[in-house]
This record gives C-alpha cells, sequence and structure tokens, in this order.
C-alpha cells in the first residue's frame, strides 16, 4: 500500500493521538500507531487498552489497502523535523517494510503486522445510552470537576468522574472523600436516566481536545465502554465498575452562616497566609466574626505564624473552622464567579462553597470541602 | 469452661466460605465462572498481593498473601480483580442474617468466617448436623455461594474439620472419633503451625498428632514456648474456648517467616511492604483503624524485639502504616542482622469514628468513610 500525506497534517493528527500512549506498556504492540488505509482514508489508531483515540485524515493520493502498525516515537521524531511538504508512505505488506519518501531522501522503518494491534470494543447497542452533547458542556463538566478525583487504588470509583444523565439536566461529579464538587447544566437532557464513571486519563485527553471542537460531541455508552466521537477524533474508554458511593447524602443543607467574600481577595489572602502553615498538615484557620474574616496560619516547629484580616458579609455565629490550604485553593481558583459564598454549619461539617451570583442561568456549581479538626 | 465442668457436651459448627472473594465475583460476573479468578491488588501495581484465589486458579499454584505479580506469572490469563469490599461487607451481613435463625451465639472471624454454638439452638432442632446443613443450602439458595461447615464438640475441630472436604463440604467429627482423628492430623494442620515450626516439628520426628501426644507437657513447652501448652491440650481434643458473640478484636497483624534469613535491608523493606499490605486488607476486611503499629523482628538466633509507634489518631492508610513500619525497621539498626521474621500489627482501636467524621493522620475530615 502506498498513499501521500502533508507532514504537517500528518504530525498535528498524530500528536494530537499520540498522549493516549503509556510510556511502559505491558503490551509491545501499543508503542506503535494503526495505520489504517481504505480507499481514500488513512484512519490513525493509539491505545492503551483503556482508552482508545482515533483520527483520520483524507488523502488525495492513495494506492491498496491494508493496515500496519508503525512505531509511534520513531514517527513522531521523524515528522517533527520535517518543514512542511508531501511525504510519500510505501509500504510493503509482506515484510512489514515502511519506507518514506521526502523531498531530498528516503527513510526506512520496520513497522509490524497490523493484525496483531488489539480490537476496538464494540458497543453493545441493547443496552446503550446515546446523547448529543454541546461541546463546551462535555469541556466545562470536564474541567471543573478533574481536579477534585481521587487517586485512590482502593477504591477506583472514586478515581474517574460520574456522569449522570437525566431527562431534566446533567451532572458531572467528581470526589477524593476531602472535597467533591457537583457541576450541573440544564440545557443538556437526555431521554432515559442513565450514568457512568469516566477514568481520569480519558477525562485529560478529551480536556485537550475539547478546547477545538466546534460542533456537538456524540456520546454512546453501555456498562463497559463509552464512546466520544468528536469531528476529527473518535474517543473509546473503558469505563469504571462499581457504584459511585450516594454523593447527595454528604451535602450538608442546613448551613445557618453564611460568608461572601471577594473571591481573588480570598485566594490571594490563604495562599500567602499558608505559606507559614505547618508543612505536613497544611492547617489554615478561619475566624468568622460580624463583616471580618481572619485567616491565621502557624507552624510551631519553626516558631512562624501569619494573620490576615479581610472585610466581608457574614450572617451566622462567631466560629473558627479550619481546612486545608492546598484544597481551599484548590477551590477557590476552580470557581470563576467575582464573589463566592460559603456556606457552614459547625466546625466539624463540610462548607458549601458557591458563586455569590450564579453567572450562567444553565449551570448550576457546588463545591464543598471538609474541614480539619482544629486541635489536632 | 463451664460447660466442661457441667459435663455438657458442647456443639460447635465452624462456617467457612469457599473462596469468598472469588465466588461473589463469579456470581456477580458470569463470564468469569470457570475461570481462574485472583482478587486482590493488580499484577501492574507495584507491591499488590493476592487476597483470594477462586479454585480455578488455585490450581495455578495461586494463593492468598501472594504477591499479585507472582500469580500473574503463574497465570498470566487469570482475571485480575480489585476487591469491592461494600458488597462482600453485604453478603457477610446477609450470612449473619441466616445464622441468627438458628442461634444468637455468633463469633465472626472475619467477613467469611464464623463459630456457631448451637447447642441450644433457637428452631429446637437439636441435631448440629441438620442445622449446618440447612444453613449450607440457605447460603446456596439466598447468597447463590458455597460454604463449607465443621461440626463438632469445640472450636478447633470444627475448624479443622471444615477445611476437611472444602469446597462445599460438610464433616462431622463427633465425641468417638475426636481422638482417632487427632492422631492421625498431620502437624501443619494444627491450628498456629506454620510452615516454620511445622518444619522444626518434622525434624524432631512429630509428624502427626499421635507423634505430638507422646510428649508431655514440660517437653512441648520446652520446644515451642506457650504454644506448647496450647498443643498439649488440642492433640487430646481439649479446647474450652467459648464461642464469643461480642468479641472485640484488640490487634490486626499479620508476620512470616522467611524461607531465608534475611541480611539486607532491602529485602526486609521488600518483605515489610508485603506484609503491610496484607495487614492493611485485613483492616479493611474487619473495617477497622489502629492508633498504634508494633513491628516485630526475631533474628536467626531467635531473639525477638517489637519496637511501637503510637498516633494521636487512629490510621488505616496503607502508606502510614508501610513508612512507619520501615521507620521502626531502622530505628533498630537493620545493618548486619539477619532476621528469620517480621510482623506488624495494629491495635488501640479505640472507637471507630462515625463515618462521615473520620479523619486522617493530620486532622483532615473525610466525606465517605
Amino acid at each position: 500500500m502506498k498513499f501521500v500525506v502533508s507532514s504537517t497534517e500528518l504530525l498535528s493528527h498524530l500528536s494530537a493521538i499520540s498522549k493516549v500512549i503509556n510510556s511502559k506498556n505491558t503490551l509491545p504492540i501499543l508503542d506503535n500507531y494503526l495505520f489504517l488505509l481504505e480507499e481514500n482514508l488513512l484512519t490513525v489508531t493509539a491505545s492503551d487498552l483503556e482508552s482508545t483515540l482515533i483520527t483520520s485524515i483524507e488523502l488525495d493520493n492513495t494506492n491498496g489497502t491494508g493496515a500496519i502498525a508503525v512505531p509511534a516515537k520513531l514517527m513522531n521524531e521523524t515528522l517533527k523535523e520535517f518543514p512542511e511538504q508531501p511525504l510519500t508512505f510505501q509500504i510493503d505488506p509482506e515484510t512489514f517494510a515502511i519506507e518514506i519518501f521526502s523531498q531530498n531522501g528516503k527513510f526506512s522503518i520496520v513497522g509490524q503486522n497490523g493484525e496483531d494491534f488489539p480490537q476496538q470494543p464494540i458497543l453493545n447497542e441493547e443496552i446503550a445510552s446515546t446523547i448529543n452533547l454541546n461541546h463546551s458542556v462535555l469541556l466545562n463538566g470536564i474541567n471543573k470537576t478533574l481536579f477534585a478525583t481521587a487517586d485512590d487504588e482502593l477504591r477506583p470509583v472514586m478515581n474517574g468522574i460520574f456522569v449522570e444523565l437525566s431527562t431534566e439536566d446533567i451532572k458531572f461529579v467528581a470526589s477524593d472523600a476531602h472535597k467533591l464538587v457537583r457541576y450541573k447544566r440544564f440545557d443538556a437532557k437526555a431521554e432515559k436516566d442513565a450514568s457512568f464513571i469516566l477514568p481520569k486519563k480519558p477525562a485529560a485527553l478529551l480536556k485537550s481536545l475539547l478546547p477545538k471542537e466546534e460542533f456537538d460531541v456524540k456520546l454512546e455508552f453501555d456498562d463497559k465502554n463509552a464512546f466520544f466521537t468528536l469531528s476529527n477524533f473518535k474517543l473509546i474508554c473503558r469505563l469504571v465498575e462499581g457504584n459511585y458511593p450516594s454523593y447527595n447524602s454528604v451535602i450538608p443543607t442546613n448551613n445557618p452562616n453564611q460568608l461572601i467574600i471577594d473571591r481573588v481577595e480570598f485566594y490571594n489572602t490563604v495562599r500567602r497566609v499558608s505559606v507559614f502553615s505547618n508543612q505536613a498538615s497544611n492547617l489554615v484557620r478561619l475566624k468568622l466574626t460580624e463583616n471580618q474574616l481572619v485567616v491565621s496560619a502557624q507552624d510551631i516547629d519553626f516558631a512562624i505564624s501569619a494573620v490576615e484580616r479581610l472585610s466581608c458579609q457574614y450572617e451566622g455565629e462567631d466560629m473558627e473552622i479550619g481546612f486545608k490550604s492546598t484544597f481551599l485553593q484548590e477551590i477557590l481558583s476552580n470557581l470563576s464567579a467575582t464573589d463566592v459564598k460559603m456556606e457552614l454549619s459547625d466546625p466539624t461539617r463540610a462548607g458549601l462553597l458557591l458563586p455569590a451570583e450564579n453567572e450562567h442561568e444553565e449551570e448550576n456549581i457546588l463545591m464543598l470541602l471538609m474541614p480539619m479538626m482544629i486541635n489536632a | 469452661m463451664e460447660n466442661q465442668f457441667s459435663g455438657e457436651k458442647r456443639k460447635i459448627i465452624h462456617i467457612d466460605m469457599d473462596a469468598f472473594y472469588a465466588s461473589i465475583e463469579q456470581r456477580d460476573h458470569p463470564e468469569y465462572r470457570g475461570q481462574p479468578v485472583v482478587v486482590g491488588g493488580l499484577p501492574d501495581g507495584r507491591r499488590g498481593v493476592v487476597a483470594t484465589a477462586s479454585y480455578e486458579a488455585r490450581k495455578f499454584g495461586i494463593h492468598s498473601a501472594m504477591s499479585s505479580k507472582r500469580a500473574f506469572q503463574l497465570c498470566p490469563k487469570a482475571v485480575f480483580l480489585r476487591p469491592r469490599f461494600e458488597v462482600y461487607k453485604e453478603v457477610s451481613r446477609k450470612m449473619r442474617e441466616i445464622f441468627a435463625r438458628y442461634t444468637d451465639l455468633i463469633e465472626p472471624l472475619s467477613l467469611d468466617e464464623a463459630y456457631l454454638d448451637v447447642t441450644n439452638d433457637k428452631q429446637n432442632i437439636g441435631s448440629a448436623i441438620e442445622i449446618a446443613k440447612q444453613i449450607r443450602q440457605a447460603i446456596k439458595n439466598e447468597l447463590n455461594l458455597t460454604a463449607s461447615a465443621g461440626v463438632s464438640v469445640n472450636k478447633f475441630i470444627a475448624k479443622i474439620a471444615s477445611d476437611i472436604r472444602k469446597p462445599d463440604g460438610l464433616t462431622f467429627i463427633g465425641p468417638s472419633k475426636i481422638q482417632a482423628f487427632m492422631e492421625k492430623l498431620p502437624v501443619e494442620k494444627f491450628h498456629g503451625v506454620g510452615k516454620v515450626t511445622a518444619e522444626k516439628m518434622k525434624s524432631m520426628g512429630l509428624h502427626t498428632g499421635a507423634d505430638l501426644k507422646k510428649l508431655s507437657e514440660q517437653e512441648l513447652t520446652r520446644h515451642f514456648g506457650k504454644a506448647g501448652r496450647f498443643y498439649y491440650n488440642i492433640v487430646r481434643g481439649i479446647d474450652n474456648r467459648e464461642v464469643e458473640p461480642h468479641r472485640e478484636t484488640k490487634s490486626v497483624g499479620a508476620e512470616d517467616t522467611f524461607a531465608y534469613d534475611l541480611t539486607s535491608v532491602d529485602d526486609m523493606n521488600f518483605e515489610l511492604d508485603k506484609i503491610a499490605q496484607i495487614v492493611h486488607n485485613r483492616l479493611t476486611r474487619h473495617d477497622l483503624q489502629g492508633r498504634s503499629i508494633t513491628l516485630k523482628i526475631k533474628y536467626s538466633d531467635f531473639r525477638q524485639i517489637t519496637r511501637n509507634h503510637s498516633f494521636a489518631h487512629p490510621v488505616d492508610d496503607l502508606y502510614i502504616i508501610r513508612d512507619t513500619a520501615k521507620q521502626l525497621l531502622a530505628s533498630t539498626g537493620p545493618e548486619g542482622n539477619s532476621v528469620r521474621l517480621l510482623g506488624i500489627t495494629l491495635s488501640n482501636f479505640g472507637e471507630l469514628l462515625p463515618p462521615t467524621r473520620r479523619q486522617d493522620k493530620s486532622g483532615q475530615l473525610r466525606l465517605f468513610p
């Protein structure tokens, strides 16, 4: 088989899908791209068995059909060195020898049998759900929640984003048992209730592909896999099996103490003060009194301490509550509102962080952070 | 004890689920049935160990507490699964509901094992064998799982009996058969006799219960310490331990005696990794957190030391257990020592915090248990 392709176009497609390839693979074939030529369409696949990314390029000048596995690293490094020019690939289906002819030379690579590349999973149509999702809904859902996923070998369900579709909205939920994010969109609905847990890696892959997307994303999933079809890419990923914990029951509903504060100012204060917190605990204390928030931290081991006062709107009982500063900063930086509202009940219960005013009526975001014991 | 003096023979059943975790996975995933299934750490993880292997997997030599990597080498086509403890706990709860139809004297040993005292059963069935049959049938009908049962007059013999016709079997050892049974029993089957003690016994020409029986209590104590007294009684079929329904777990631990004494600190740390993983699995299985971590070291001259570290808060985190054990080891100056046994124990459990309030060492509270 033989085809001619633009060096830069091929590189841009390959580098987009190369992120799926693990640096160390149990199966050596996964160090390769699968090139599949049919008529005038070149389809390239990369996979780590859990996630598979597929892209295709339409070509004018092709001859023959076939499949071959091409060493990914060598391919990427070679293509990077070419200025824009047509490259001719000539592949011997018997020996798997690949010859690339450029303007000035010839590059020889040995590929592997394309048939050795793992088969893609097939959607179980009988139980599958399908939804067309606005690309920005999906991107926001991932962007707002990915940071809150866990890294827990013992509870794999917590390592992914829980995507819950219903006839009224779509929810993205992530939690590492210390913090939790729930992002709802009312402008995306499904025909029936369904849910799945999207693992971290494919979520991160979508996060890098979606900003360039202009059209709706077709999402299909069954009990094992999810299939995301974008304009130029298709992502297939194995879902996390198991039941997501019932997150609604841990969201406190009775929070009489409410703080409204400038988000960026609050964030900057926490950052500065936390430099003085104990390195192991990262504990910062928030002392709330009428219209004043005092943020403080200390590290007794080094006899250092810091305190800052901020004006705010606070309605409720005077209270002192501790948080891990790294978590608090992450949450504040992942909200986008100008003013943030913090709802608290007592120093041992979760604090809710919300935009003070909803910026878009079609979205609803809630973040939740468990405090630290101050006397620890 | 009082049963012993009142002269009344007790009726004890030991129920042991067959390859518990693996059987549940095969029950819930029909595609895994008939296949070697290994539940535990995944082989690509650096330090996973096998929690349960299905009977198909055991044919390849895979057993619990083996490293998952080794299991993968023995049988690469085995299905490796992470444990779903919530599911196992729920099944265990249902098992106890079944037991409770017959007696309230239930002593759970772990999620998949329990002693039942059915001397006076609730339904006046009277026959412990019949009760064991009914329980096994109920487990099969209601949970779609199999259990093995041992029936006898004390805990020790009931437990050994449950192992005889495993899987899916029932063994009764009545008072008239106990003497003959204990005499024929190979020493490695004795509760508490590990591979190392068994080797020692065999080197002394002690192969079966009959051989042990020839020794006096003093001789046994001299060779095997405190355990000697236990062997002396047990080989005569005497075990007066009661079935304790509310027995508190005071400590959870694991230890291993090595085939060769360890001299390199790297090897010791490597073994501690595995032991910590087993301890962590057991903690999770019992849903416990401990405040004290104890490292036990036995040197090749049988000298034994323990080192202990206590936290302000209960811990159950694998990494904390592992790193604390390693620090304790480092504090003993392990270089140049020759070590035959290492063990890690967690104790000082105290009260378990309510799930939504549980916190880690630094005082960070958690949302989910």
